[in-house]
């Protein structure tokens, strides 16, 4: 019997690695989702899995997979060295290609107390999906006839399909959730009366501001979220030909989309100050200008007047001043700059404030917002809690969907007569900037944008823009994570023999000797390539992810206990990197046990192999090993170097024990040139040869 | 440091034969800093050791792997008391002394080498390390400018260069540098090459008698009372 004692220390000072750093993407999403959790799974193949880890985060991945505007991408580390990764892209790909559409949502009613929701926009929505997982009984009031809010009446359909919002809105409804639409409330109380214990405000911001200038009311202007309201309903106002869009924002970029789409043959944004201040997202305004959405800056319209069967348009030109109080700098008219424009149409699109009805008593804030308290999400009245827009003016698609997330949980103490606790987990964000010779030796991997719709395509109809990578592109762009916060850490430092090894050998010059004389790997500065954990000499190191630690060892337990139950012969293990394989799909060429006894063990990235682990599958019977690399398409530096280092090692200890070398082979999976199926055939038909031959030479000893 | 090198699994193999519990002691200090026997070496020659008896047919071993931070001190070997008094033999992957203390602290269990005490030396880079000091008990680094000739020179000799060095290279290794020449140059930009001139007459090596033992206490009498 064999037992393997581990060591002197770990029985004294077991203790488990910090899993307590966020990754900066994670902390700047409003839903806090396991970003770079995900990412990794989509790097393996494994998409069902990162469907799985998306939606235990967030209620509607679908539709954030569309109009998210991914503040993670804007945090991402990955721009100090290129670009960030495509993050949004990633998650449209797992929820098209993991089925997100046939995943049923389940739930039971536990509680007796009844919620109104009223409103039905994402937060609405949103706080009605994790209510009614709570096992409340949830009704939504909606004044429109259909659910979605803004999702429905706010953002084009090019950018979101109204399928995705149907999909989401059936499977609430198949969780029991009741729906009143063309139900506008009008008092609280009566709520109240009906018998609902808690309600929920989230109405929205629905009331276009107005610029408070002369001639706004002729025909012929129109605000933006009235006129991107008649259009998602599906009327084809009439724009003529020249459209003028006022405004910098997001709505101000769908609806001069949106009038592209309608025929408009020239679109202008007149913007008061200059592109590094629209508040618009990047994206948008790219692809607007694509379109052929013209921009005029620093430009503000002061009068406007109908004649002629069209709107003469007086404009100011501007200069930018004193920051305001948000930051950005103050537009300031430039005298004596009056110039005249004329258009069919202008489209006033400059903001939007919600409209709350005096009958509902709640506290209003700057803005006619809801006042409520950032925590519990309560207002001044008992058991009425408001979210979304209608608190926050307007915001983001996702923002809404983490208050209406809130507000479930809230309501859910507030019923329950709990406090809610506030934040009970000391986390830390993992940020900084990466050092200059860490960001030099990462290799530059091209962002890879998902494919878009051809441009005469877009401007015929209201079909949706972007597109979905296909399985290559989607592995390869979510492989060029950095893995922020999951590297190596030193766990037992009292083993730790300061002898450098990790230094050495980090092809990312992570670890160094600090002042006290100790090392240390800066957790922002790792790269989780797993080479020092494989030649820590001490055996000190390990990954913080669990699963790349456990990974290896489970991995081929499973494939030697399936081998031993199997007759083929000779049996023949390969390790084969996990990241290479699926992308490349060459795992289905190699996985031909019923012919050749071929076994491989998936490994996420052949640089965290162990000698310890070639030499179990020897020991576990394994006439011949091969280590399977993606080659070229690595990620991670000195990959190869280190895995051949520890290939002449096991070889060498071969050697000596009888068995022949040869055995032990390299192979890159991934070789332009040469078939991997015709290399591997010679390798287990010289395995073949070589169990022969000792065979033989054991018959003539005996 | 002490730099040390595992010796081949077949000698292992040979020497552990007779004995079926067996003790892979590690040691957390010079050999885990060495490459020769830290935690890693010891689970490598474990696996290379069990692959070996899978594959052959000589004699079924138990193993047990463990390694201690220094085998050099009998406090650290008290705490595999229960362990060793389940095993037949400790194959030591320690230095040469550890496997002599172990032998000291646990008599009745035969105690093997699996390592080969090499030299005290440096890392050079990751994998490689170099003799530095012969540990002669006379140091005269101070008039060879920090580098010691009896190590790094072949012959040891004390009043160098000879004849063989070549391009500053040794006659014996052309990849090895002469030592003579790299005290010259490091004596010139210390500014110090008169000491090149001086004669250092041979070393009496029959003054160091074996073993040595360092006494860095004061005998104190405190008389019969207080004792």
């Amino acid at each position: 019997m064999n037992v393997v004692n581990k060591s002197y220390s770990e029985s004294r000072l077991a203790r488990s690695p910090d899993h307590s750093l966020v990754p900066p993407c994670q902390s700047a999403c409003p839903l806090h989702m396991e970003i770079s959790e995900y990412i990794d799974l989509v790097a393996q193949g494994k998409i069902m899995e990162a469907l799985q880890v998306i939606r235990t985060g967030n209620p509607f991945p679908s539709i954030c997979a569309y109009v998210c505007t991914h503040p993670c991408e804007d945090a991402c580390r990955r721009s100090q060295v290129d670009k960030p990764i495509a993050i949004r892209a990633l998650k449209r790909f797992a929820v098209e290609f993991g089925g997100d559409r046939m995943i049923e949502a389940e739930a039971e009613t536990k509680h007796e107390e009844k919620v109104a929701i009223v409103g039905s926009g994402p937060a609405g929505l949103a706080c009605a999906y994790y209510l009614r997982k709570l096992g409340y009984q949830v009704t939504i009031f909606e004044a429109h006839p259909e659910l979605g809010g803004m999702l429905r009446v706010g953002i084009p359909q090019y950018r979101l399909p109204r399928e995705v919002v149907d999909t989401e809105i059936k499977r609430l409804t198949r969780m029991g959730v009741e729906i009143r639409t063309n139900t506008r409330v009008v008092s609280l109380d009566l709520l109240f009366e009906l018998g609902y214990k808690a309600i929920f405000i989230t109405i929205g911001a629905h009331q276009s501001l107005r610029m408070g200038i002369e001639g706004e009311e002729s025909p012929g202007v129109i605000d933006g979220a009235t006129f991107l309201r008649e259009v998602n309903l599906g009327l084809k106002p009439s724009l003529g030909e020249r459209v003028a869009v006022v405004g910098g924002g997001n709505v101000a970029m769908d609806a001069a989309r949106a009038a592209v789409r309608l025929g408009s043959s020239k679109v202008s944004v007149l913007y008061r100050r200059s592109r590094a201040e629209m508040p618009a997202s990047t994206d948008e305004i790219e692809q607007a200008l694509e379109e052929g959405v013209e921009t005029m800056f620093l430009v503000a319209p002061t009068k406007m007047k109908r004649g002629n069967g069209h709107l003469s348009v007086t404009c100011v030109r501007m200069e930018l001043g004193e920051p305001d109080t948000g930051g950005r700098r103050r537009p300031v008219p430039i005298e004596d700059s009056e110039f005249n424009m004329e258009f069919d149409t202008l489209i006033i699109a400059i903001g939007q404030a919600p409209q709350i009805s005096d009958d509902f008593r709640l506290r209003l804030g700057k803005g006619s917002t809801i006042q409520v308290d950032p925590i519990t999400l309560t207002t001044n009245r008992a058991g009425v809690f408001a979210g979304g827009d209608a608190v926050t003016g307007p915001a983001t698609v996702t923002e809404a969907l983490a208050s209406g997330r809130q507000a479930a949980f809230r309501i859910d103490d507030y019923l329950q007569h709990t406090y809610p606790l506030v934040n009970k987990e000391a986390e830390k964000t993992l940020s900084g900037e990466l050092l200059p010779k860490t960001i030099e030796m990462i290799r530059k991997i091209e962002r890879v944008e998902p494919p878009s719709l051809a441009l005469e395509a877009r401007a015929k109809d209201f079909d949706t823009v972007e597109l979905v990578y296909g399985w290559e592109e989607a592995i390869n762009a979510a492989r060029r994570c950095l893995r922020c916060g999951m590297g190596a850490e030193i766990l037992f430092q009292d083993k730790c023999a300061t002898c450098l090894t990790c230094l050495r050998v980090c092809p990312y010059h992570v670890p160094y000797l600090d002042d006290g004389g100790t090392i240390q790997i800066p957790p922002d500065q790792c790269q989780a390539c797993g080479i020092c954990v494989a030649e820590c000499p001490a055996k000190a190191i390990v990954l913080r992810k669990p699963y790349d630690r456990r990974h290896v060892d489970e991995e081929l337990e499973h494939a030697l206990k399936s081998a031993a139950e199997s007759k083929s012969k000779p049996l023949i293990v390969g390790f084969c990197c996990q990241y290479g394989l699926f992308g490349t799909g060459a795992l289905a060429s190699l996985w031909r046990e019923g012919k050749a006894g071929i076994w491989i063990v998936p490994v996420l990235c052949v640089a965290k192999l162990e000698e310890g682990h070639v030499l179990r599958a020897f020991e576990m019977g394994a006439e011949g090993v091969f280590i399977g690399g993606c080659g070229e398409q690595c990620s991670r530096e000195n990959t190869a170097f280190w895995v051949l280092q520890r290939v002449e090692k096991v070889r060498k200890v071969l050697f000596q024990i009888g068995l022949e070398p040869e055995r032990l082979q390299t192979f890159n999976l991934r070789t332009t040139e040469g078939d991997t199926t015709k290399t591997l055939d010679d390798f287990t038909e010289q395995i073949g040869g070589l169990c022969l031959a000792s065979v033989m030479k054991q018959e003539v000893k005996s | 440091m002490i730099v040390a090198e595992q010796k081949p699994v077949e000698e292992i193999r040979q020497v552990i034969a007779p004995y079926e519990r067996i003790l892979l002691l590690g040691c957390g200090t010079c050999m885990t800093v060495c490459g020769a026997g830290g935690e890693h070496e010891v689970s490598f020659l474990h696996s290379a050791l069990r692959v070996a008896q899978a594959r052959g047919s000589d004699g079924t071993h138990s193993f047990l792997e463990c390694t201690v931070k220094r085998q050099c001190d009998f406090e650290f070997l008290d705490m595999l008391v229960d362990k060793v008094n389940e095993t037949d033999a400790i194959l030591s992957l320690g230095c040469g002394i550890g496997v002599q203390v172990i032998a000291e602290r646990f008599p009745d269990i035969p105690v093997l080498p699996g390592v080969n005490t090499s030299f005290m030396g440096m890392t050079k880079e990751s994998g490689v390390w170099d003799e530095r000091c012969a540990a002669c008990g006379d140091c005269r680094l101070a008039e060879t400018a920090g580098i010691c000739p009896i190590t790094r020179c072949t012959k040891g000799i004390l009043n160098g260069p000879c004849a063989g060095t070549k391009n500053g290279k040794c006659e014996a290794n052309k990849d090895m540098d002469c030592a003579w020449i790299l005290i010259y140059k490091h004596l010139e930009r210390l500014q110090q090459l008169e000491k090149m001139r001086r004669y250092y007459p041979p070393r009496n090596f029959r003054v160091i008698p074996r073993p040595r033992r360092i006494v860095n206490k004061a005998d104190v009498d405190l008389g019969e009372d207080n004792g």
